[in-house]
């Protein structure tokens, strides 16, 4: 059997078993993609801007400001913090999957009482 | 009897406040312990004790994750970066913004699905039975002592060092620690009242913990995550109003933050160095002169006046009139000048604190290597620094800790444990966006916070570990509300506590589960594995103490190097187990101690090159980069050139059955 593929896999001609990659695996590696390129973008967009910016300012007792706040922070770090924000947003309530986790065996009897507390 | 000089600020009126405060903490923390332990009652034991029976909601979850990571370093270590460097501290902790994103995300489901599957209760569970091999459950179990258990001494120093910060204004904690026997203090090298604090601060966690296990540690986080998010909501306003009210008008065109960062703009760094202080008499009885005091030189024919702060304690002995060699910090900024001298007339009441009658002769002090005399160094990159040339925060370490906080973060084994824990994948979705309005809320309002603070309380680079309290302090004061000073700075011991909870339980659980159950005696009764699982938290917690009593050179360092090297060593097999089903468990132990001995490496070269311990810098980057970067390449190598997994493994955790 293959490591790597996605296509449903016979165990074996005599039983007919057959296997499907665990959606819950296939979800989570895409999200966890996603996630990795968010945190490059975010990587990419704050530490080249500030050091554009921030680092060696001709001038910098006259900084300019935004809202109080030096530009080279509202721009490199608070303007994609709100990005970052939204887009867990969209990844939270739009994008992740919701997936079956399994039960262990420690948790059997556990779901015979109750389903967990907040 | 002490004759003594009035400090810059009335520290001691807001004692009565801190000390109920922690009482109530404490009162409510063996309240959340004593619940939890009821919860222990007919239930898997050790998965309810380590594991909270992996039943966590959202505002637990999201909680506890949030207030583990951030240790007291983010109530006390980063404010005082933000006051001694200024914004560019928003650079260093910009990755925050997608903390939570990727310590929860990036990992969060599929170890939880695993643990599941496997019935894991630890990390080392994991591995070893991700591969079916004990050798890497072994090997990760001693890592995770071994790193765990030199941070958790750290971190009780750092608990008591909070503790003795806080409480060493009150005049009934100083007469506690005065009336302790001599035997108690010559128990450590440190001081008595260090001592005292990391009894206090030592006893009281390892009770809660042990006695309540897991869900003591969660719902102690939740109460403590709500205080520090309160506590920088409440200052945030209060910092930036008051700021502004203190520069005044001086700059029409400018108000709020843009006053404050105009004002910063033309703060030069203080200078470091020693001084003599000399009384103008004899005196007559032993004068003590505590840390933090203002003195001003002598001001002969010619010599410009020049405002001091002393950094230590120093008592003038009876008969003589001064003290040599006394380290002093000396601001240099006109402004700040103005307002320390603003400040020392409203607490002393006096017309000029020039008459104080002690005087600071034969000034001996060093500017900064790097920001020195130049205006603009707190409003920009890479932020003024007394030792490194390079600056504060150069290109390279900016993009160090983009990695530092965000994937370094996602491979700590006290994090991936509570990632195991969340109820399920509703719970982890909430949670995440939960965390992530969280440290929107708390770590970028503090750097505003305390780039105010560098406004309202001028020369605290003399003691900057107290700038937290300190601000406290004067916030609620100002506003005549000192009462509230007491909730603001239990931010940073609940900061601390919940960080040292959740080390204290990864290693029992390590002890127990890992080791005693596993290897040695698998057989052994639910009575047994309880009675052991109390017993060695106890011994761990107290055996943390008594290393913390002597506390080894470098523990700072040490805290940076526990931290990064547990990343650079569990991340990438962790990774490897979870994501790839090619992975074996040759390839992912050669990851895991490919990570760990480059990352020490590192640390061995910098150490060979005579820096001590900091570690050697490969073009300019953390140690954590070459690590993760080695254990990644590592493990991918070792595990093409050995035979893939056993077909049983794969299927178990990466493929189901296929219904019909």
């Amino acid at each position: 059997m293959g490591t790597d593929g996605e296509q449903v896999v016979p165990e074996s001609s005599q039983t007919a078993v057959q296997y499907e990659l665990d959606p819950t695996f296939a979800n989570s590696r895409r999200e966890a993609i996603v996630i990795f390129f968010c945190w490059f973008v975010a990587m990419c967009w704050a530490v080249p801007y500030c050091y554009f910016n921030g680092y060696n300012i001709a001038d910098p007792a006259e900084i300019p400001t935004t809202f109080g706040i030096p530009s080279w922070i509202i721009w490199g770090i608070g303007a994609p913090w709100l990005a970052a924000d939204l887009f867990t947003t969209w990844f939270c309530f739009c994008f992740m999957k919701d997936d079956e986790l399994g039960i262990a065996g420690d948790e059997e009897h556990l779901q015979e009482n109750q389903g967990g507390e907040e | 009897m002490l004759n003594s000089l009035p400090v810059l600020l009335g520290q001691s009126q807001s004692g009565n406040a801190v000390l109920v405060t922690f009482l109530i903490y404490i009162v409510a923390v063996f309240v959340i312990a004593g619940l939890s332990n009821k919860l222990l009652q007919n239930r898997n034991f050790l998965s309810e004790y380590f594991l909270g029976s992996r039943g966590l909601g959202v505002w637990a979850f999201a909680l506890t994750l949030a207030a583990t990571s951030s240790s007291g370093g983010s109530f006390m270590g980063f404010p005082s970066k933000i006051y001694s460097h200024g914004w560019v501290l928003a650079l260093w902790i910009g990755s925050y913004m997608v903390v939570p994103i990727c310590v929860m995300g990036l990992l969060g489901k599929r170890i939880n699905q695993v643990a599941r599957t496997s019935g894991a209760i630890t990390i080392p569970d994991v591995l070893r039975d991700r591969f079916n091999n004990v050798t890497f459950g072994l090997i990760s179990v001693a890592l995770i002592i071994f790193f765990m258990t030199f941070n958790l001494v750290a971190q009780f120093k750092a608990g008591s060092e909070i503790l003795r910060t806080l409480l060493g204004p009150i005049d009934a904690f100083n007469s506690m620690v005065d009336s302790m026997p001599s035997w108690f203090s010559s128990l450590t090298s440190v001081s008595a009242d260090y001592l005292f604090c990391l009894v206090v601060f030592g006893i009281a966690v390892i009770v809660y913990t042990t006695y309540g296990g897991f869900h003591a540690v969660v719902w102690t986080d939740v109460m403590q995550g709500i205080v520090m998010v309160v506590g920088v909501i409440i200052m945030l306003p209060l910092a930036i109003n008051q700021a502004t009210s203190v520069i005044g008008e001086k700059d029409s065109q400018k108000t709020g933050m843009a006053l404050v960062t105009a004002e910063m703009a033309e703060m030069l760094p203080p200078r470091f160095g020693e001084a003599t202080l000399s009384l103008a008499t004899i005196a007559t009885e032993d004068f003590a002169i505590p840390p933090g005091t203002w003195i001003w030189s002598k001001g002969e024919a010619g010599d410009q006046l020049r405002l001091f702060k002393t950094r230590k304690r120093y008592v003038i002995p009876q008969g003589t009139s001064d003290v040599t060699e006394a380290e002093v910090l000396e601001i240099v900024s006109p402004d700040d000048i103005q307002r320390a001298e603003d400040l020392l007339v409203s607490i002393q009441h006096k017309t000029t604190p020039r008459l104080s009658g002690l005087i600071v002769t034969a000034p001996q002090t060093k500017k900064y290597v790097s920001g020195a005399d130049e205006p603009g160094a707190f409003v920009t990159a890479p932020g003024p620094h007394r030792e490194n040339p390079d600056g504060f925060l150069p290109l390279s370490l900016a993009i160090s800790f983009f990695f530092m906080w965000a994937i370094s973060g996602s491979g700590q084994p006290s994090n991936m444990v509570r990632l195991m824990a969340f109820k399920d994948t509703v719970t982890l979705r909430r949670s995440i966006f939960t965390v992530a309005l969280y440290y929107s809320a708390i770590y970028f309002p503090l750097v505003i916070i305390f780039c105010c603070a560098r406004v309202l309380i001028p020369g605290m680079e003399s003691e900057p570990d107290r700038i937290m309290p300190q601000i406290a302090v004067v916030l609620t004061e100002n506003i005549g509300m000192g009462w509230l000073a007491g909730l603001l700075i239990a931010a940073p011991f609940a900061a601390v506590m919940s960080t040292v909870d959740s080390f204290l339980l990864m290693i029992s659980s390590a002890l127990v589960r890992d080791i005693y159950q596993r290897n040695l005696n698998p057989e052994a009764t639910e009575a047994k594995i309880k009675k052991l699982s109390y017993i060695f938290t106890l011994v761990v917690g107290f055996g943390a103490l008594l290393g913390a009593m002597n506390p080894p050179e470098f523990l700072q360092d040490i805290i940076v190097y526990t931290g990064s090297g547990l990343a650079a060593a569990f991340l990438a097999p962790v990774v490897y187990a979870l994501y790839w089903p090619r992975a074996n468990h040759q390839g992912c132990i050669a990851a895991m101690l490919g990570g760990f001995g480059t990352h020490l490496a590192m640390y061995c070269v910098g150490f060979l090159n005579g820096d001590g311990f900091t570690p050697y810098r490969l073009l300019g980057s953390d140690p954590i980069i070459v690590g993760l970067v080695a254990s990644f390449v590592t493990g991918f190598i070792v595990t093409i050139k050995f035979p893939p997994p056993a077909d049983s493994i794969v299927k178990k955790y990466f493929f189901k059955k296929v219904e019909g």
